[in-house]
């Protein structure tokens, strides 16, 4: 008698395998050309566009917010002689947050080329217990959502500045603030993603990689 | 003073926080979060100028200026977590180079913001409308600095991997 259980197993696991070979990763086209950190250059450059486009808009922001409240400051900077108007900050707010757009899409490009070339340690979990595929496709997602958010936020930044507010002390609603200080609360948890990325799952760090595939890294960095 | 040190030492390591698998008190690097605002400030102070001069707009002289105030605010607060980071980061092999390195370029960028955004606080006193020319050149090396701090710091993390799990595995297993 022929156990058709056992036979449709069988053949299941059958196309599995055949499967594995077939869909391998393209990444190995191009494997001669990259380094031990699967990079064809030795620093990944997303995580230094990181630092401008997190830096302006925080900063950004933060200057509307001194801005928004300047009238509660303006005797603090009198009494430490320290000149500054609020018209002052609130360009701060405007020029940061522009700038941090326009970088942000180069953050994101570089962001999407160095994650499709990403190897990450295989079997390790996050601190949230993601996995490394979804912790890559949640900051992969999320980035692309934080720079349309990031657009978003600038144009009406700028109407607010340009025409809405043009003729008000306060060049920012508080809705703006309150959005504002939201997203960069998202930044920072989106920004953790990236860092576990590197400092759990060792994605483009030279160290890690050739440590999971057990050289010896006395003899390599001497 | 040594002898005192020595006798306390097992309470005084007591008091400490326990290190996690990163070889920090802490769940993740600080020193490169608080980085994000020298580079940025800094960086983005030097391009604020450059486009106020070429395009003839004097207020964004006033940003550059508050932008490297922040910068000089954080730089400090950058190196008291850098020192404590790399106290914890056991290099090792050339990594202890770069980490020398980037300590001392680190102590004296803090030095030069300081110097930098006085300096511009002396010179806006009198017109905040106009830049000295010969801030286009300190422009230009503050920028360089920072660039090769960035690729230092960088140096660590990403070829060196200091504070990473494997790394800090391979620390505590005797193989580093």
């Amino acid at each position: 008698m022929i156990n058709f259980y056992n036979f449709a197993i069988i053949i299941r696991e059958n196309i599995y395998s055949l499967f594995s070979i077939v869909i391998k990763s393209p990444i190995n086209d191009i494997s001669e050309n990259l380094g031990p950190n699967d990079l064809p250059y030795k620093i990944p450059i997303h995580p230094n566009l990181v630092h401008l486009t997190i830096g302006l808009f925080a900063i950004g922001i933060a200057f509307d917010i001194a801005g928004a409240f300047y009238p509660f400051e303006k005797r603090i900077f009198r009494f430490l002689a320290f000149p500054v108007t609020r018209v002052g900050f609130h360009d701060v707010g405007w020029y940061n947050v522009l700038a941090a757009s326009f970088i942000t899409f180069f953050t994101v490009a570089t962001g999407f080329f160095e994650m499709l070339l990403a190897v990450p340690i295989p079997e390790v979990k996050s601190i949230l217990g993601q996995n490394a595929i979804s912790t890559m496709l949640w900051h992969a997602v999320g980035g692309v959502a934080i720079l349309l958010v990031m657009i978003a936020m600038t144009i009406w930044r700028g109407y607010q500045r340009f025409v809405f507010r043009k003729d008000y002390g306060r060049q920012v609603s508080w809705a703006y603030i309150f959005l504002g200080s939201f997203i960069l609360v998202l930044m920072g948890l989106h920004g953790s993603l990236g860092a576990w990325l590197a400092s759990d799952f060792g994605v483009h760090i030279t160290a890690d990689q050739l440590l999971v595939r057990g050289e010896d890294l006395n003899q390599i960095f001497q | 003073m040594v002898s005192i040190f020595t006798r306390l030492y097992p309470t005084i390591s007591s008091l400490l926080p326990p290190l996690n698998e990163k070889n920090l008190p802490w769940i993740d690097v600080i020193h490169p979060i608080v980085v994000h605002f020298v580079i940025a400030m800094a960086l983005g102070a030097v391009v604020f100028d450059f486009v106020g001069i070429i395009f003839k707009k004097p207020n964004l002289f006033e940003v550059s200026f508050l932008n490297l105030i922040v910068a000089t605010i954080a730089i400090f607060i950058a190196i008291v977590f850098g020192q404590i980071e790399a106290g914890l980061s056991n290099p090792y092999g050339v990594s202890r180079d770069v980490l020398n390195y980037h300590s001392t370029i680190g102590w004296s960028l803090a030095g030069v913001l300081s110097v930098i955004s006085g300096w511009r606080y002396v010179s806006r006193q009198t017109n905040p409308q106009v830049l000295s020319k010969g801030f286009v050149f300190v422009d230009i090396v503050l920028a360089i600095l920072v660039c090769t701090q960035v690729y230092l710091g960088d140096m660590l993390v990403w070829i060196y991997g200091l504070h990473t799990v494997p790394v800090v595995e391979a620390v505590r297993e005797g193989i580093l």
